[in-house]
């Protein structure tokens, strides 16, 4: 890998994973099946940062993304991690 | 340090077998380099085996030894222990600054330094702590208003320092604002949205001359810039990047202009003439002692860089100024081929940028550096460089380098002070919808035809859009089914549209 944490980028907002116990939880609080989502790649440079942390993450788990919005101060949204 | 050589098969297994071993090669290793690992490489891609070595000494006649060849044997390697291993060739790279795949003979090589990986401090986290409370009463309440709400709300309690069942009441009026001001369900956002940018674009200069950009730097604007962002290019006609300095050297200006200077790439031809002679077969390259003092290079760098490309058969004479590049056999292919080499032949600085300038940011007190061409993964590992502000113009490269994420970011800045240098003022929020539907599916993608509109699940609302033949044809074909669900083919096929009063069904419920 690389010889800076692309984590601390400004321009990358916080990802952090969700664990697999809540994945239920946040999908009904959106009403949302869990394709209907925003997608990120496992090949994604953040993902493969954060596998660094938190250890493989397969396809199919829920990455939650907290930005820091112009219009709202803080916002949070969640991408569905897809194959390549 | 670890040496590193390339080697055959069949040496690497007899190596194997006879461990503990002492092994001469053919090459002149310093015997006054410490080291005590090597590792060695077959393909020159990744390293097969890891060996520990004792003892290094010059090739002395007549002593008991496996052999690397039968003759020209300069060094003997003692070698303790020796085991076949799998490892990843990109977690080392060569000492003096080149790739491994470059590895002829041997070379010493150090694990490549890698950052420790934590996520930074939460957002959240850094919030005021009275916003925080605010926010835990709304969610009370049942409802989530926004953390620049709270802010602002938190602000105001204080300025008039306001008793807590005033500040209650405030937070009420305020949710009942946000719920006043928040968009209808079933709101046309997309369409909204495409009017917000494209009335104002009507309004941009169609074409925009060249050096426009910050101090005689050419920067793409207007329009054409505009466009691009939303066409997803590869590459952007003008690629730039904004480099800042770490916080400890950023009111140095020697520092700025000495990293400036390393990172422009420099080609053989922008510091000499090259002359190719076909009879005598062999290539003159003449250098030009003021470019060269210009670059801060001198002829011994340029010497060694030259040594390490691909080409051992051929002998370099030199003369002064005058470089001599000597075919081992004449070959007229061959010396075009080496002379095409040789033109874009690197000497220095990062792949990619053509121009760095620097200038002195007055808001800031600090030195920002300028390109003129664009590679982010080559900046933000320099040692100088602060790498958490640094950035490109490039939205691809910045998918690649930093995620879909900050690719996400990218579009919003770049389309934002786009519009802005034009003088107009957009809305974020549509910039915002434009750059969530261009990120959707993971990567960086256009709108229009290749991108999200031709990506749309319904037929008739892709051959409403372009090449409608193609699209019914091919709809045909594979027997697609169209639901209905969008907003294009329900005007088709004479609907309401699933817009506004259109998309929701209302029920008479009759009471009893």
């Amino acid at each position: 890998m690389s010889k800076f944490n692309i984590l601390y980028h400004e321009m990358v907002p916080e990802h952090i994973l969700v664990p697999a116990e809540e994945e239920e939880e946040v999908l009904k609080a959106l009403n949302l099946s869990k394709n209907q989502l925003p997608k990120i790649r496992k090949s994604d440079p953040v993902i493969k940062s954060l596998e660094k942390i938190t250890g493989d993450i397969e396809p199919g788990r829920i990455i939650k993304i907290v930005r820091k919005s112009r219009t709202s101060g803080i916002a949070t949204i969640y991408r569905m991690v897809i194959g390549e | 340090m670890i040496l590193a050589w390339k080697d055959t098969v069949k040496k690497v297994k007899d190596l194997v077998d006879k461990a503990p071993v002492c092994y001469c090669v053919d090459y002149d290793i310093p015997t006054d380099e410490k080291f005590t690992e090597a590792l060695i490489t077959i393909s020159g891609k990744t390293f097969v085996a890891k060996a520990k070595i004792s003892k290094v000494t010059g090739f002395e006649k007549g002593k008991e030894c496996l052999k690397k060849r039968k003759d020209g044997l300069k060094t003997c390697l003692k070698l303790d222990k020796i085991e076949e291993i799998q490892d990843d060739v990109v977690n080392y790279e060569e000492v003096n600054g080149g790739s491994i795949e470059r590895i002829e003979s041997f070379a010493f090589i150090v694990k490549k330094e890698e950052a420790k990986i934590e996520l930074k401090e939460s957002y959240e986290g850094r919030l005021d702590k009275d916003v925080k409370n605010v926010l835990k009463i709304t969610e009370k309440k049942h409802y989530q208003l926004p953390a620049k709400v709270a802010e602002k709300l938190v602000e105001v309690k204080r300025k008039y320092d306001m008793e807590d069942k005033d500040f209650d009441k405030l937070i009420d009026a305020a949710i009942q604002k946000h719920k006043e001001t928040s968009v209808d369900p079933f709101e046309a956002v997309g369409i909204v949205g495409a009017q917000s940018i494209g009335e104002p674009g009507t309004q941009m200069t169609m074409r925009t001359f060249h050096f426009a950009g910050i101090a005689e730097m050419d920067v793409t604007l207007g329009l054409p810039r505009l466009i691009e962002i939303v066409d997803a290019r590869k590459t952007p006609s003008t690629p730039s990047m904004t480099i800042f300095l770490r916080k400890e050297v950023k009111e140095n200006e020697e520092k700025a202009v000495s990293l400036a200077r390393s990172i422009e790439s420099t080609n053989l031809l922008d510091l000499s003439d090259i002359e190719v002679n076909t009879t005598e077969s062999f290539i003159r390259i003449l250098l030009d002692k003021q470019k060269m003092e210009e670059r801060g290079l001198k002829k011994e760098e340029i010497l060694s860089k030259l040594k390490k490309m691909r080409m051992q058969k051929n002998t370099i004479e030199e003369d002064g100024l005058e470089l001599k590049i000597l075919l081992e056999e004449p070959s007229y292919k061959k010396l075009y081929q080496l002379y095409e080499a040789l033109k874009t032949y690197q000497i220095k600085g990062l792949g990619g940028i053509k121009r760095a300038i620097i200038k002195f940011d007055q808001k800031n007190k600090e030195w920002v550096i300028y390109t003129q061409g664009s590679n982010l993964a080559g900046v933000m590992e320099l040692k100088d460089v602060d790498f958490t502000r640094t950035r490109t113009n490039d939205i691809i490269e910045i998918a690649q380098v930093l995620g879909i994420e900050a690719a996400r970011n990218a579009i919003i800045e770049e389309s934002i002070s786009t519009l802005q240098n034009a003088g107009l003022n957009t809305d974020v929020r549509h910039l915002m919808l434009v750059s969530d539907m261009m990120t959707f599916d993971g990567n960086v993608e256009a709108i229009g035809r290749h991108g999200i509109s031709g990506k749309k699940a319904s037929v008739l609302a892709r051959a409403a859009f372009e090449i409608t033949s193609k699209h019914l044809l091919n709809a045909g074909l594979i027997g697609e089914v169209d639901r209905l669900n969008g907003v294009a083919e329900n005007i088709i096929v004479g609907q309401p549209i699933t817009l506004g009063t259109g998309a929701i069904k209302l029920m008479y419920k009759r009471g009893d």
